[in-house]
């Protein structure tokens, strides 16, 4: 029975994980799905996230600034907000340069994001971290604490794919995929490609502050090492592109099944004598790019292809943009 | 989709199977940052703590004879990794005590997310951040590695007792050796010595010069260097040699190794570097009987914190015999009675011994490889500290700090 009970509970942490992924995965999607944006810099918006919420929820400490212990939802629009307002500012620099220019400089800004928190040790307790962060709900017993958790991440995921999904219906989202494909086509049809690329960005960065609080609060604890980019940037985008980016279901999936794959293939390696399980560590870090291999190989447009939304009416079904 | 269908049953097929556990096993999570940034320094600690399950093993086992084994996981000194294998140890695997997770971020978030409000104890043997101690732990979070605070301290003094009054100093910027440097300048300042200047670097750099220029303007009188020997200590230490910057280093534990001799040569360091390290008393009984168990491993018994990874494990096995049953709770109130006095003391391998006195209902006082492990009320240990210097032999001569 306790071996239930406790898969049970371990079931809750992969979806609670695999949650707090797909918002970055969804974030991302936004960004790089829709509007072609290659940000590589997801690990310093998600810090900034982190260190936000965290910050302002935590009781006093002489070891970093708290003390403010604000509501949850204050921190988490106040995490948003600020991450907001600094993509604002990066996308104000960046945004006017093409793809793999723009991916260089998203991975120095988020680098250099990582080191200022790494570094303002009176703000951030620097590498040691800022510790006993609470946790929403955990006054409740067990299991009900992790299931209400759970709960707040998924009605969050649920609620921001309803968001992107009518968004990426709306005119907003085809303008999206317009400048994604042909952006001088879509400025020759009268659009502001650069405020919609900033929209699409900041939106994105938003979201992807939204999961750093959550992670903050998940683990009651944020340091310079949780917010590494292997795990909190090409995680995501392996994420993305294995469930199928430029569709919301996709970054969803992508997000749950690398999750699973990263954090349960350890429950197989353990079982393996010590040398070999010490070794195999390293190969769950092969397996996923393996996993990443396999899946573009059978689905080379991730699990779920992108869908474009039906335009209202046809007039002429010949000359509907469906067959991109 | 036919593929992952049969590979996830599979997988599934293997996970639901095999935590079945044989009536004669006990499980003990054995958490460490197996990849990451100290991958090198945690190879010795597993190794530690495995020779510890092996002497409980061949000397008659836990209990009625039952087995104990340490379940490895990789928390990759990453908070989120930490708190994802504590998860998969004590719910998957259903442990009844938790070991690590080395790095203080991972053992943080790990024992305030998953092992305390599981009610597991989790015993640390190298997470060192004073904020462990101040947690709300229901008595549940032990630590046979002592805080930061004193191994910064006991440098310090180190340094002042040297007759050295004014110093430089440079931290690799990360959450270990930032302690021990943060603790170091306040005991080194309130001694009466002065710090001239004070400069974070980041690891794996090529070249330090022109931080050292920097650091070496002041006037100082040598250099405190708080690094990883491999990722940029070594680096340190040839940048001042070879440009006249510095010629008197002290350095914390993250420095020692026999590769700092090897690369800059004996008589280059010679009378000029002083490292302390977390260590053992090398004379103590206790330490003698674990370096020879350790040797015979092929590892080498002074490695960092390979002492502590014994100690943590052979402690929880003792817990777990003086419990009486495979109980999360009786264990975790156990610890504190083997540890500490009173009692009949036990050294490291005395597992036979052991077992008796506590079926004989003795109480019974564990002194380890590392120390007399005692623990506080935070459930800390005082730390014992080394000093090493280039011996005649041109090998690290080792004494022990009063």
């Amino acid at each position: 029975m306790d071996q239930f009970y406790g898969i049970f509970l371990y079931v809750i942490s992969l979806l609670t994980m695999g949650g707090i992924y797909a918002i970055l995965a969804l974030g991302l999607n936004i960004q790089w799905g829709f509007t072609g944006l290659f940000n590589a810099g997801i690990a310093g918006f998600f810090a900034i996230g982190a260190y936000v919420s965290a910050i302002l929820t935590t009781a006093p400490s002489v070891r970093h600034l708290g003390g403010y212990e604000l509501p949850y939802i204050v921190s988490f629009v106040v995490a948003m907000i600020v991450s907001g307002i600094i993509a604002w500012g990066v996308g104000k620099v960046c945004l006017k340069l093409r793809a793999d220019y723009l991916a260089i400089a998203t991975i120095g800004i988020a680098e250099i994001f990582r080191l200022i928190l790494k570094n303002e040790t009176w703000a951030t307790n620097g590498p040691r971290g800022v510790s006993m962060i609470p946790k929403p709900f955990e006054s409740l017993p067990e299991p009900w604490n992790q299931l209400a958790f759970l709960g707040l991440i998924l009605a969050t995921v649920v609620a921001i794919y309803f968001l992107l999904e009518t968004a990426r219906r709306s005119p907003w989202g085809r303008v999206m995929t317009a400048i994604r494909e042909n952006e001088k086509s879509a400025m020759a049809a009268g659009k502001d490609i650069e405020k919609f690329r900033m929209e699409a960005f900041v939106v994105g960065c938003m979201l992807m502050a939204l999961a750093g609080a959550f992670i903050a609060h998940y683990l009651k604890f944020i340091g310079p090492n949780a917010t590494d980019p292997m795990t909190s940037t090409f995680l995501v985008w392996v994420m993305l592109v294995v469930g199928g980016s430029a569709n919301n279901k996709g970054a969803i999936l992508g997000a749950f099944l690398m999750w699973t794959i990263w954090s349960a293939s350890e429950i197989l390696t353990s079982r393996l004598p010590d040398e070999l399980a010490i070794r195999t560590a390293y190969i769950r870090i092969f397996l996923i790019g393996l996993a990443l291999q396999i899946f573009l190989q059978r689905y080379p447009k991730g699990i779920f292809p992108e869908v474009r939304p039906k335009p209202e009416r046809r007039v002429n079904p010949a000359e509907s943009p469906a067959g991109r | 989709m036919k593929y992952m269908g049969k590979f996830l049953f599979a997988a599934s097929a293997l996970a639901m199977s095999a935590p079945a556990v044989s009536a004669d096993e006990i499980k003990v999570g054995s958490v460490a940052g197996v990849t990451g940034p100290i991958a090198e320094l945690v190879d010795p600690i597993i190794a530690g703590r495995n020779l510890a399950a092996q002497h409980v093993n061949d000397q008659g086992g836990l209990l009625d004879g039952d087995t104990l084994r340490l379940v490895l996981s990789d928390s990759a000194c990453d908070p989120k990794a930490g708190v994802d294998a504590g998860g998969k140890v004590v719910n998957v695997e259903q442990v009844v005590a938790v070991i690590g997770a080395s790095c203080s971020g991972a053992t943080n978030g790990m024992v305030q997310s998953v092992t305390i409000p599981a009610g597991v104890v989790a015993v640390s043997d190298s997470a060192t951040a004073p904020s462990i101690s101040e947690l709300k732990d229901n008595d549940l979070v032990f630590r046979v590695a002592p805080s930061d605070a004193y191994q910064g301290a006991a440098l310090a003094k180190l340094a002042y007792d040297s007759g050295v009054r004014k110093l430089a100093m440079t931290y690799s910027n990360d959450d270990y050796n930032a302690g021990i440097a943060t603790v170091f300048e306040k005991e080194f300042a309130a001694m009466g010595g002065t710090i001239t200047a004070n400069q974070a670097h980041e690891p794996n750099k090529a070249s330090y010069r022109s931080e050292l220029s920097t650091l070496a303007s002041g006037g100082a009188e040598g250099i405190a260097i708080f690094a990883y020997y491999g990722s940029s200590g070594i680096a340190i230490i040839r940048n001042s040699l070879e440009n006249g910057l510095f010629e008197r280093f002290f350095a914390a534990d993250g420095m020692f190794d026999t590769s700092v001799i090897e690369q800059i040569g004996a008589d280059n360091l010679r009378d000029r570097i002083s490292i302390t390290q977390s260590a053992s008393d090398y004379a103590d009984t206790s330490y003698q009987a674990f370096e020879t168990a350790f040797s015979a491993t092929g590892k080498d018994p002074k490695a960092p914190y390979a002492a502590h990874g014994y100690d943590a494990s052979f402690l929880v096995a003792l817990a777990i015999e003086k419990a009486g049953a495979a109980d999360r709770g009786k264990i975790a109130a156990a610890l504190r009675e083997v540890a500490n006095a009173p009692g009949e003391v036990i050294r490291p391998g005395e597992w036979e011994k052991a077992k008796a006195l506590i079926a004989a209902g003795k109480d019974i006082n564990y002194e380890g490889a590392s120390g007399p492990v005692d623990f506080d009320a935070n459930g800390d240990v005082v730390g014992i500290y080394s000093v090493n210097v280039v011996g005649d032999d041109d090998k690290w001569a080792i004494s022990l700090l009063k």
